[in-house]
């Protein structure tokens, strides 16, 4: 019986702490010199919103390191996986063709146009991605098929987990534009923006205006392994 | 034969040339073995040996393959591809009763890229189906759910093929934050003069059997055929992919396909061919027709499809008074039930276990007036398959048919007019 009491309050007390050990834990990984910023995204009646892609632009020439993060957009059971995929300008996007069929990939984006066939297991690395952009992707031969890349001028972007939160390690403090994006957001270039002088700690909420519209699924009506493409 | 060899000639120089051309050019070949068992309680003969009976087999027991077919394709980079296909059939060992093997389908398609708007355009030039089916979508136009095409498909399968080409624009709902797509095609055909004859003469039938192109089809006996009576020069097989008079049909379609739901579709097809004309004993037959097709997935397990057809034929002498003047329809509405899931996928055409529940219902109205040639009919039909994907590629299915027909020209044959048939068909299909 005292055990079952000692596990319960241990448990509860691990929820309790989760959130804000996990964000303190992600925050406190890098150099202790650096200034934790974390940020939440609300949808319109409050609750949490995952995957939203967050980026902090500089406002005062501050001099940031690169982003060392390289990008990897998979096809996986004929979907892009991750549905949304963030990099710096002029990093290294790979796509890796994890299905046993051939992929064909293209955007139709203006400054960033491309299109190339990607067979079963492949990996494409050779598009290069050098301006700021939304790119929309699709695949010419899965009409359903239908993914973004976010092209930034900062190394500190991210996603939100499930609580709605993500956090960043800033080298400097300043001025930033905080920047939420979806494709599905209900806003200017699908973006919600706030400029802040970032200080220790600082945490930012964003709550959406309007309902973001949950994205179509990447799915076919009719996905039978043997369909022949027409 | 002499122009089944050319092309085949042709597909073989062209995979050969291809490869060497560009290694940019991406070869491939996807089929179907149907390896099948069946036992038919029909009449002695099916259509497909030019008997009465509704099915492809006659009656009694058979071992058949009922489908080897092979898809080859080059395509490339920059949208362009070749494509082949290849169908053999090797059914009743002892008495020859259908072995063929042919070109079923041979064309190049271009399709492009969507522009910033999402508008795509395709074009394809060679011999292929009018996009219709919704039934055989699998690899060599095999049906996906059934081991028999329904009635509407079948004939398809059977009078339905074309030399032409094909301009189809469609609309990306992704580019223009719609949840749907939207399509329209437009097909300029010669080569299926004489479709048309066989819905005629033999009227609905039901197998999983495609016509080669050029191969030519036997139909059941009847009184106009004979020296003298109104049909005699009509030759006693029929060639559905002739042309007899140069002029071109058409077919066009419009499709409108909600994401991840399903699809409606419809569409009208005309051959345009002179009914007076006829060459060997080939007719021109003018048939047209217009077809609507819904495809709709209920729930993450359970799928609906359902087409119906309906239409003209008509066929004249020379001095253009009507011979066969029919009308035809034929519908179909399908359930599919899929379940338990399969190699981590929960994706609903990759589960285990499928269950196909088919009904039709079909006609045929004679309103000519030409002695010996009542093509009425009247029928339904019932179909129960289950399937079980025993691998990735191999495919175990039982399957129930029931066709319950009227058709007066069964008593030119002494058959009767009423007839109930009925088949059982085990199959071990194989997907490469």
């Amino acid at each position: 019986m005292n055990n079952k009491v000692i596990t319960l309050f241990f448990l509860l007390l691990s929820v309790l702490i989760t959130p804000e050990s996990s964000s303190a834990a992600s925050c406190n990984s890098e150099s202790m010199n650096n200034t934790c910023v974390q940020i939440f995204v609300n949808g319109k009646t409050g609750q949490a919103l995952a995957n939203m892609v967050v980026y902090l632009e500089p406002l005062d020439g501050q001099i940031l390191t690169r982003s060392s993060k390289e990008v990897v957009v998979a096809q996986l059971g004929k979907s892009f996986t991750p549905y949304l995929s963030v990099s710096q300008v002029n990093s290294k996007v790979s796509f890796v063709n994890q299905d046993d069929i051939t992929h064909h990939i293209y955007s139709v984006d203006s400054n960033n146009k491309f299109s190339f066939r990607i067979r079963a297991g492949q990996t494409n690395a050779s598009e290069t991605f050098g301006h700021v952009a939304d790119v929309a992707m699709g695949c010419n031969i899965h009409d359903w098929m239908s993914g973004y890349l976010l092209i930034v001028n900062t190394p500190y972007f991210g996603k939100t987990d499930t609580q709605g939160q993500v956090s960043f390690n800033i080298a400097q403090q300043g001025k930033y534009n905080v920047v939420i994006w979806h494709p599905q957001l209900k806003n200017d270039n699908n973006r919600l923006s706030k400029t802040a002088s970032i200080i220790a700690n600082s945490t930012f909420t964003f709550t959406l205006k309007n309902e973001i519209t949950t994205p179509t699924t990447q799915e076919n009506e009719d996905d039978f392994d043997f369909l022949s493409d027409y | 034969m002499i122009n089944q060899n050319i092309i085949t000639c042709c597909l073989v120089v062209f995979f050969l040339t291809s490869s060497h051309i560009s290694t940019a050019v991406e070869l491939k070949a996807h089929g179907i073995v149907d390896i099948r068992a069946s036992s038919t309680n029909s009449l002695d003969e099916g259509y497909l040996v030019g008997g009465q009976g509704k099915f492809g087999s006659n009656d009694g027991q058979q071992l058949s393959i009922a489908q080897a077919g092979v898809e080859l394709s080059a395509q490339w980079e920059n949208g362009f591809s070749a494509h082949g296909v290849l169908n053999a059939y090797l059914a009743g060992l002892e008495n020859d009763e259908d072995r063929a093997a042919g070109i079923t389908e041979a064309y190049i398609k271009y399709k492009g890229l969507p522009n910033a708007s999402g508008y795509r355009i395709q074009i394809k030039g060679g011999i292929f189906y009018p996009e219709i089916s919704l039934e055989n979508n699998a690899y060599a136009w095999a049906s996906k759910n059934t081991l028999n095409s329904s009635t509407l498909n079948t004939w398809l399968g059977e009078e339905i093929r074309v030399l032409g080409s094909e301009f189809k624009v469609t609309r990306l709902g992704r580019m223009n934050n719609d949840a749907f797509d939207l399509s329209l095609s437009a097909t300029a055909f010669i080569n299926n003069d004489p479709a048309g004859a066989l819905i005629a003469w033999h009227g609905w039938t039901m197998s999983s059997r495609q016509t080669l192109w050029g191969e030519a089809r036997e139909f059941p006996w009847f009184p106009a055929l004979a020296d003298g009576a109104p049909l005699a020069k009509q030759a006693d097989k029929s060639e559905p992919f002739l042309e007899i008079d140069d002029n071109a049909g058409y077919h066009v379609r419009a499709e409108w396909s909600l994401h991840g739901k399903g699809e409606l579709s419809a569409g009208y097809y005309d051959n345009k061919a002179i009914p007076y004309q006829e060459i060997d004993g080939q007719y021109g037959w003018r048939t047209r027709f217009y077809h609507l097709g819904a495809r709709w997935r209920i729930s993450k397990s359970l799928s609906l499809t359902a087409q119906y057809l309906s239409g003209s034929t008509l066929m004249q002498s020379p001095l253009k008074e009507d011979m066969v003047n029919n009308d035809y329809s034929s519908g179909f509405v399908s359930l599919t039930y899929q379940w338990q899931g399969f190699f981590g996928s929960e994706k609903s055409g990759n589960k285990k276990h499928k269950s196909t529940l088919r009904l039709e219902d079909f006609s045929v109205t004679d309103n000519d007036n030409t002695w010996g040639d009542n093509n009425n009919e009247d029928g339904q039909a019932l179909t129960l398959n289950h399937s079980y994907r025993l691998s990735k590629h191999w495919f175990l299915s039982a399957e129930f048919n029931y066709i319950d027909s009227h058709r007066p020209a069964r008593y030119y044959t002494y058959k009767p007019a009423d007839l109930v048939e009925k088949q059982l068909q085990l199959a071990a299909r194989y997907f490469f």
